[in-house]
């Protein structure tokens, strides 16, 4: 077709190619519709169905932990919980002669916490703590020394807490965190969980079974930490992550996603038109 | 007269100027009137071939049991039935079509924004079609869902679905690009003193549909995907067994198919904003508030898709508000319907064609938006949901709402490109036929409804018996009258009479330039200083 004198601005020649562009790129996010990792597998059903039968997890999300709970630490001292639980804090109920789940618990833990990308201590802190009111200062030091030698980079001894405690006050946290087991001649039966509270011991998220992605564990921290003023990414990625209790972890939320996307470009493509007006068109001048 | 004087007639028209011979004149076009015919021809196409298939879908419905086929070829019938009609006649059909044609022409521009993208737009659509169209033949027989694909059912039929929504996903993209071009256009190339308040209405509603085509289509394009990958990779994500949710599937289709019904219908609203004001010869009453109520409805009308979902298990509360914001789109609808009878009080009206054929679209639109909201009110859609009356509702709406706009459309708009005419007479006889048979088609289906026949069954009792045989029957008056009318239409675009000037007295910037239009629509770029309804401005008597 001959246009003449219709001059297209170069800007506007280029608009078309962007649009398809636009265009293929939204179409291609919508091709991933599946969510981003679907580690929901079978281990890990296979693992709650375990927990279900050993013993019961009453989630009590929002519900807060009793931070005047005095605990005795490593080397025998009593601590306060408050004193320990100032950072988000990932409380992990275990009994240190398990030679069990326990130990994949933690020892997946120590893998996790390598793989986190966050600062120990000053963004999070680890607690585990004992179930079982006959285990001493001394078995909490000694696993602490196995899980922290285990890690290959070194991990601040303030970083992640092995604690002890007597019945009364092992009662009063287990049955805060909703955790109920039973004692079975030496061994316990008892759900495997590792919980998230917040700094004011608030209950933010069970994550359950041995396998611990960074990611779940890096978006329950993230959560923990609502109330503070978080930097932008964090923000962006609770946004893009909710929780999914059937699951149990946390998915991309592709429509939430999507729907943001769509609603953004149309809504700049909108601004766009609006600020650009109406064109000017160089006008034809009437053949003789 | 401050229109510049373009009813000259020595320069080419759009038909002899191009430096292209034979199809690829066509199919390579960028001109818009050229893909808009292009549009044209095949979205008639396939409405007739969809025709011929709904003919025999109420053959086979004339008397209970087997008439000429059986339930599975039933299934695959109504269903291609459906997403031919949908996605390849009514959701193309005006924007590709009269979009194309005309709004360059009413707002003044040479051509749409981005040519290139729209003949684009056009080849998009057409792989789409013919991907749809493969999936009839090919694989394991035509899909047999329903044109809404409803999960379980779509992603475990042996049928070939994976195919046919794969063309349904390529032809949403079509119709995203349309939206894009036509909204870029409407801002950006409006000719000098073609101010906002002076768009012709049919380019209001065009400029709504395009924001629901860009919007909500991305929807249904997700959507599809998800139906595909479910049955090819088995993601589980709409089946309750694997943690997914069947009803997603309904919310995801409806929050697209919903508003895609004001793809069908707005634009026809518009063609009928243009006809009612020429033919009664008088401003049309409410502008502002006819085009305000063309946005108001692509808004509301995204808002309320759950009202598909009644009976689907959704909580009271979410009907209740589903419900609500139902009757909140029936407001804009009768604005524009009190709009247009106001129009017409006191109107020098002429009944010729394309008039007939708007003021039977108030009458059908009329009755389907009401029984619309029978269908609204969740207690009355129970016992209403899934019957013959969702049917009879639903051809009210789109096929004696956006068909008849679209024949008065082609009646009214098409001389225009042709230079010439249709004979008056058969083109009202058509009409009389197709009206007729109109109502006893789809009355009918509405009363079988009431009385509890389900859609898309291929059997029925033997009390429904007679109503059906009056269906089908009408159907066959409904055809008569459309065989006419398309006889008489292109018999008389290719040999009837000269149709130069502006015989019907429109004002708005179409009629300004010669019949047919030149390739870059007027000789001399047009400066607007009245309204598109100022027929005293225009200087028409």
């Amino acid at each position: 077709m001959q246009y003449g004198s219709f001059r297209i601005r170069t800007t506007n020649r280029y608009l078309p190619a962007w649009l398809i562009l636009l265009a293929l790129v939204t179409g291609l996010l919508f091709l991933f519709p599946c969510r981003i990792h679907a580690h929901s597998t079978e281990q890990q059903d296979k693992a709650s169905l375990q927990q279900v039968q050993a013993g019961v997890l009453d989630e009590h999300l929002g519900a807060k932990i009793p931070l005047d709970l005095i605990l005795r630490d490593e080397s025998g001292k009593p601590v306060r919980l408050g004193e320990l639980v100032t950072v988000p804090t990932i409380i992990l109920p275990v009994y240190y002669s398990c030679t069990n789940v326990c130990v994949y618990l933690q020892a997946k833990m120590a893998i996790a916490l390598q793989n986190l990308g966050r600062r120990p201590v000053e963004e999070y802190r680890v607690i585990s703590f004992s179930i079982d009111e006959f285990e001493t200062p001394a078995m909490a030091a000694r696993s602490k020394r196995m899980y922290l030698s285990q890690m290959k980079e070194p991990f601040p001894e303030e970083g992640w807490r092995f604690l002890t405690g007597d019945a009364a006050a092992i009662k009063k946290l287990t049955d805060s965190l909703g955790f109920q087991f039973q004692r079975q001649g030496r061994d316990f039966l008892h759900p495997v969980a590792s919980i998230v509270v917040s700094p004011d011991g608030t209950i933010v998220r069970y994550l359950y079974g041995t396998t611990i992605l960074p990611k779940d564990l890096a978006l329950a921290l993230v959560e923990a930490k609502t109330g503070i003023a978080g930097v932008s990414v964090r923000k962006l990625m609770e946004y893009c992550f909710t929780y999914d209790p059937t699951a149990k972890t946390y998915v991309f939320n592709l429509l939430r996603i999507s729907a943001s996307v769509v609603i953004m470009v149309a809504g700049s493509f909108l601004a766009f038109l609006f600020l650009r007006g109406r064109k000017h068109i160089q006008r034809k001048s009437r053949e003789p | 007269m401050s229109l510049p004087d373009n009813s000259r007639t020595d320069i080419s028209s759009f038909w002899n100027d191009t430096g292209k011979t034979g199809i690829a004149a066509w199919i390579f076009s960028t001109d818009h009137k050229r893909i808009g015919l292009l549009y044209f021809y095949s979205v008639l196409g396939f409405f007739l071939t969809a025709v011929g298939l709904g003919l025999l879908l109420r053959i086979e419905l004339m008397a209970p049991g087997r008439t000429i086929m059986g339930p599975q070829t039933y299934n695959a019938l109504f269903t291609v039935h459906g997403v031919i009609m949908i996605f390849l006649f009514i959701i193309p059909g005006f924007p590709g079509a009269f979009g194309n044609l005309i709004m360059p022409l009413q707002i003044g521009a040479r051509d749409v924004a981005f040519p290139r993208l729209n003949l684009f737009s056009w080849w998009l659509y057409m792989i789409g079609a013919a991907i749809i169209l493969t999936a009839l033949f090919t694989g394991s027989g035509p899909p047999d869902t329903g044109w809404t694909f409803y999960v379980p059912f779509s992603s475990r039929t042996g049928t070939n679905v994976s195919l046919a929504v794969f063309g349904v996903f390529i032809v949403g993209f079509s119709s995203i690009l349309t939206g894009v071009n036509f909204v870029t256009t409407i801002h950006r190339l409006r000719a000098e003193g073609m101010t906002w308040r002076r768009l012709p209405l049919f380019v209001w509603s065009l400029y709504a549909t395009a924001w629901v085509q860009i919007l909500a289509t991305p929807i249904l394009g997700i959507t599809l995907v998800l139906v595909i990958a479910e049955r090819a990779l088995g993601t589980g994500l709409f089946d309750p067994g694997r943690g997914g949710d069947p009803l997603m599937f309904q919310h995801l289709f409806w929050i697209y198919s919903h508003p895609a019904v004001y793809i069908m219908i707005l634009p026809a609203m518009g063609v009928i904003s243009e006809i009612i004001p020429v033919f009664s010869r008088k401003p049309v009453f409410g502008y502002k508030m006819i085009a305000f109520s063309s946005l108001a409805i692509a808004a509301a009308g995204s808002l309320v898709w759950g009202h598909h979902m009644y009976t689907s298990g959704m909580s009271d509360t979410a009907i209740l508000v589903f419900s609500f914001l139902t009757f909140v789109v029936a407001i804009p609808s009768a604005i524009k319907v009190f709009n247009w009878v106001a129009t017409l009080y006191k109107g020098s009206i002429s009944l010729e064609a394309p008039m007939i054929f708007a003021l039977s679209f108030i009458l059908l639109f009329s009755i389907g938006g009401l029984t619309g909201l029978i269908l609204g009110a969740a207690a009355t859609d129970i016992h209403v949901h899934d019957t013959q009356f969702v049917v009879g509702h639903f051809h009210y709406t789109i096929f004696g709402g956006s068909g008849f706009a679209f024949f008065g459309a082609m009646h009214y708009w098409l001389p225009k490109f042709y230079g010439r005419k249709y004979a008056e007479k058969p083109a009202l006889i058509a009409w009389g036929l197709m009206f007729v048979g109109f109502n006893i088609t789809y009355f009918s289906m509405m009363v079988l409804g009431m009385k509890g026949m389900p859609r898309r069954y291929y059997d029925y009792l033997p009390e429904f018996a007679p109503l059906n045989l009056a269906s089908t029957i009408g159907s066959w008056l409904l055809a008569a009258g459309l065989l006419l009318l398309m006889v008489n239409l292109f018999r008389g675009l290719f040999r009837g009479e000269p149709f130069t000037g502006n015989p019907w007295g429109g004002a708005t910037l179409e009629w300004s330039t010669t019949t047919p239009p030149p390739t870059e629509n007027f000789e001399e770029e047009p400066v607007v200083t009245h309204g598109p309804y100022d027929f005293k401005g225009t200087g028409i008597p």
